[in-house]
């Protein structure tokens, strides 16, 4: 195959990766709890700048992970117990309180790390040689490990035990909760595992993009697309979504510039309320 | 309940209070004209531009607090207007064409406003999140324009040196055009909450399908909604232009979207001055202590995430104890007698044939088909799952037929969308009384009342709340608490509830009446009442009314003629008697093979 195809290859599904690993998180809110998060973007941008603060200090970059998990996981606990848990009954205003948060974790960014754009270096640097075509290799890195993040919990979701009691929560509380199923603690623990998603996807990102505090905005739009084209409740969905959407994005900001890809993606995603509103792979 | 209550409204349009409102406004207004003398040119000047932005935080209250949906990116309007209106200003300087150009620039806005509310809105149910976030990607996507459209917009540096309004450059007069503009925006906001228009978007923000029951489009309403809060962030940035006399692109971005959403909620959503008091106050307040506070912003953030969780009537909720206490008396305007309805008066023809409904695997509807000729009541009997409601669900348009046909008048109806089939004359209630809980029993009664009677531009007539017709009378002749003037249908008993819906049903007068179960839930003392306005309700001439009803001894007192159904398709028809004496039914009733 042709050097040049094998990189545009690996280029997209690079493209569809990343943007799936930042999709996840929200995918998994959204989709288990019925939760548009909307400061889902404020948590990779606090995943993004943990990877900053480990490489400012010195550390290995691979610390940025616990770190990454450890804050917004805590910060996934308290939003859940007290900010969204009163709120369950009222969907409309978990929405207006999460945006709330958006601003309140954009503004303590703004705060403890300035406006000032952050670039980070790659931490594992230089390339590697892929069927005749050479190719960075943390891109790779990140392919692989989004493959196995997304399918741990393919695998996880469909066949633990674990997985069909949050399924029995998700189409029935009032049921599950009277069956014996802790309704509370799994939704608490959905919503964590959710933000510590948005936190992993930003400390993977984060030596990729700008880092500052209003790079949150792309996130959540974006990851909304995917999920508004693919549908909620399938691995699969996701990953369509995430090709569709970045696919879309990259060939029209290509032949235009990148107002031109951020409209048509705003326009595709009308388009699929309109005719799909549940998605190319939505369920019923 | 107590925190978790959603704001209160206005809408008692039968209420007046001790001191008029005409004298309190004018206070108000003479207020506002007087102050700048009282705090001096500096303050005078940034409140002009609270002002505007006080404008635009009128619309965020009409379309969150009042029709239910928040947009999120309202700087794209003001934006769009103050770009419009900088522009025009810079061409035709000095010139009286600017006297049109200027409001034209603010109905652009309005005018996308209303086209992207009729784009989103265009498919029922799930739009609340969704609206939210296009049009926070639209405000994002105006500002990349705005800031790469350089020849047009300037670039990042945006149009500089706009010149003011002609005749008006001073800074006083600024600020007097701003406090004229603020005043009209709230006059004309409280006329549209007093109005049809306004008790119908408070209606729908709650209670959507009901609403569409009644025949009123929602979608349309909607996007109407955000159409006027479009118009009133077009006017705050129309006039943005001259008094600033510049126009960045931040306008159109992201800051000045979550500064009007936060000041409409931390003053108050739900009530006409809610976010005009956000805007002046939080905004005053903002500017002043901005850069001696270094956390201000943060604090401001959780204040507003407070006011969400704990006190959804925002700083205006503090007023209403005030307003109590300074005299609240309950009067009646007189009654006005409602028109004829608009459709056809002559009794309904009905007809499903081999209609198939299917949900994945299950066949709820298996080739039904079912003929209403003759005015009457009809009674739809089957065990559980039959698909009796769901007969109803596909017959008011929101269970979608793979096959079959439905006519009504001759005219088939199985695709319209449901207020397009109940605006023909058909009228329904749920099994579960379904009312618009939030608002006062007499708004309930008179959306009933404007179903099919009101034309599209009578919806801006607020005298159409004191419509009332000889039905009316009747009913509240026969049921007393239907005239109470104080309580909200949320303040009324499971029985009530049921009887207000039943009346409005009745009020809308359809030719065509679908009732799910009627008396479910009722005393038996209800029940009979229930069962004796049904048989008044039918000795209407001509009306045709269809009632499900599992209880037999009410289908004998009802019923001219009995469906039965079971799994979905039509087993027996007839009288009672013969329906009664049929093998096949006492089969399915009894679960005896044949």
């Amino acid at each position: 195959m042709e050097p040049v195809l094998v990189a545009q290859a690996l280029n997209a599904v690079f493209g569809i990766a990343s943007l799936a690993i930042v999709a996840l998180g929200l995918a998994v809110v959204l989709g288990l709890l019925g939760v548009l998060n909307l400061a889902h973007g404020e948590l990779v941008m606090i995943g993004a700048y943990c990877a900053y603060v480990a490489q400012v200090n010195g550390w290995p970059y691979l610390s940025a992970v616990p770190l990454a998990i450890a804050v917004c996981g805590t910060l996934g606990y308290a939003v859940e117990r007290w900010l969204v848990r009163p709120l369950y009954q009222r969907p409309f205003d978990t929405l207006v309180v999460t945006w709330g948060l958006s601003l309140l974790l954009r503004k303590c960014a703004e705060a403890m790390f300035g406006l000032g754009y952050k670039n980070l270096r790659e931490p594992i640097a230089g390339t590697v040689e892929v069927l005749g075509a050479t190719y960075p290799r943390f891109r790779l890195v990140l392919i692989a490990v989004s493959v196995v993040v997304l399918g741990a919990l393919f695998l996880w979701y469909g066949q633990s035990r674990t997985g069909r009691r949050i399924r029995a929560t998700v189409s029935n509380p009032d049921l599950a909760r009277a069956l014996g199923v802790p309704v509370t603690r799994y939704a608490s623990a959905t919503f964590v595992v959710g933000t510590c998603l948005a936190g992993l996807g930003g400390v993977l990102i984060a030596p990729l993009v700008p880092v500052q505090p209003f790079m949150g905005f792309d996130h959540i739009l974006m990851s909304f697309f995917v999920l508004v084209v693919g549908g909620l409740g399938s691995v699969g969905g996701l990953v369509t979504g995430s090709a569709v959407i970045g696919g879309a994005n990259s060939v029209v900001s290509a032949l235009s510039d990148s107002t031109g890809g951020y409209f048509f993606v705003l326009a595709l995603a009308i388009l699929f309320l309109w005719l799909r509103p549940r998605g190319i792979h939505g369920r019923g | 309940m107590g925190a978790a209550d959603p704001p209160a409204m206005e809408v008692t349009a039968r209420r007046a209070r001790g001191v008029p409102t005409a004298a309190r406004a004018g206070i108000g207004v003479a207020a506002l004209l007087l102050l700048p003398f009282a705090v001096g040119d500096f303050w005078a000047y940034q409140l002009g531009l609270l002002y505007l932005y006080a404008i635009a935080a009128l619309g965020i209250g009409l379309c969150w607090g009042r029709a239910g949906f928040l947009p999120l990116g309202q700087g794209l309007f003001f934006g769009l207007a103050a770009y419009l209106s900088g522009s025009a200003l810079i061409a035709f300087d000095q010139s009286w064409w600017l006297l049109v150009l200027i409001p034209l620039a603010a109905c652009a806005s309005g005018l996308l406003a209303f086209v992207i509310g009729i784009l989103v809105f265009r498919r029922r149910g799930e739009s609340g999140p969704y609206f939210s976030m296009i049009t926070l990607a639209l405000s994002l996507l105006a500002f990349q324009v705005a800031n790469n459209w350089e020849s047009v917009t300037g670039g990042f540096n945006g149009l500089k040196g706009i010149p003011g309004l002609p005749g008006l450059d001073s800074y006083t007069a600024a600020y007097y055009v701003a406090a004229v503009a603020l005043i009209g925006a709230t006059l004309g906001t409280g006329w549209l909450y007093r109005a049809p228009l306004g008790v119908l978007w408070a209606a729908l923000a709650h209670n959507e399908r009901r609403a569409a029951m009644f025949g009123f489009d929602t979608n349309r309403l909607k996007a109407v909604a955000f159409g006027a809060s479009g118009l009133l962030a077009g006017l705050g940035g129309a006039l943005y232009a001259p008094q600033q006399g510049l126009v960045t692109p931040q306008l159109c971005g992201f800051g000045l979207s979550a500064d009007l959403v936060i000041w409409a909620a931390v003053g108050g959503r739900g009530r006409l001055l809610g976010p005009v008091l956000g805007a002046i106050l939080i905004g005053a307040l903002t500017s002043g202590l901005r850069d001696r506070f270094q956390f201000w912003e943060i604090g401001i953030a959780i204040l507003f995430i407070v006011v969400v969780l704990l006190v959804p009537e925002g700083l205006v909720g503090v007023f209403v104890p005030l307003e109590r206490w300074w005299g609240r008396r309950a009067h009646r305007a007189p009654a006005l007698p409602a028109p004829e309805r608009l459709t056809a008066t002559r009794a309904a023809r009905l007809e499903i044939a081999d209609v198939v409904v299917q949900l994945g695997e299950v066949r709820i509807l298996d080739r039904l088909s079912l003929a209403f000729e003759q005015p009457g009541v009809y009674c739809v009997i089957g065990p559980n799952g039959a698909g009796k409601t769901s007969t109803f669900n596909m017959l008011t348009g929101e269970l979608p037929a793979q096959a079959g046909r439905v006519a009504f008048d001759g005219h088939a109806i199985e695709r319209l969308q449901t207020h397009r089939i109940m605006r023909l004359g058909i009228g329904r209630k749920f099994q579960i009384p379904s009312v618009f809980a939030q608002l006062a029993i007499a708004d309930n009664i008179a959306i009933a009342l404007w179903s099919g009677r009101a034309r599209r531009a009578e919806l801006l007539r607020p005298r159409l709340r004191r419509w009332s017709s000889v039905a009316l009378d009747e009913l509240q002749a026969r049921h007393p608490f239907l005239a109470d003037v104080e309580r909200t249908a949320a303040q009324l008993s499971h029985g009530e509830r049921q009887t207000l819906e039943l009346a409005m049903a009745l009020l809308g007068e359809p030719r065509l009446l679908l009732l799910d179960e009627p008396c479910a839930g009722l005393s038996p003392l209800e029940t009979a009442a229930a069962i004796e306005l049904i048989g008044w309700a039918s000795r209407r001439p001509g009306a045709t009314i269809i009632v499900i009803e599992h209880d037999m001894s009410l289908v004998r007192k009802l019923a001219d003629h009995v469906f039965v159904l079971h799994n979905g398709a039509l087993v027996a028809e007839g009288s009672v008697a013969a329906i009664q004496a049929n093998a096949a039914v006492q089969a399915i009733y009894v679960g005896a093979e044949k």
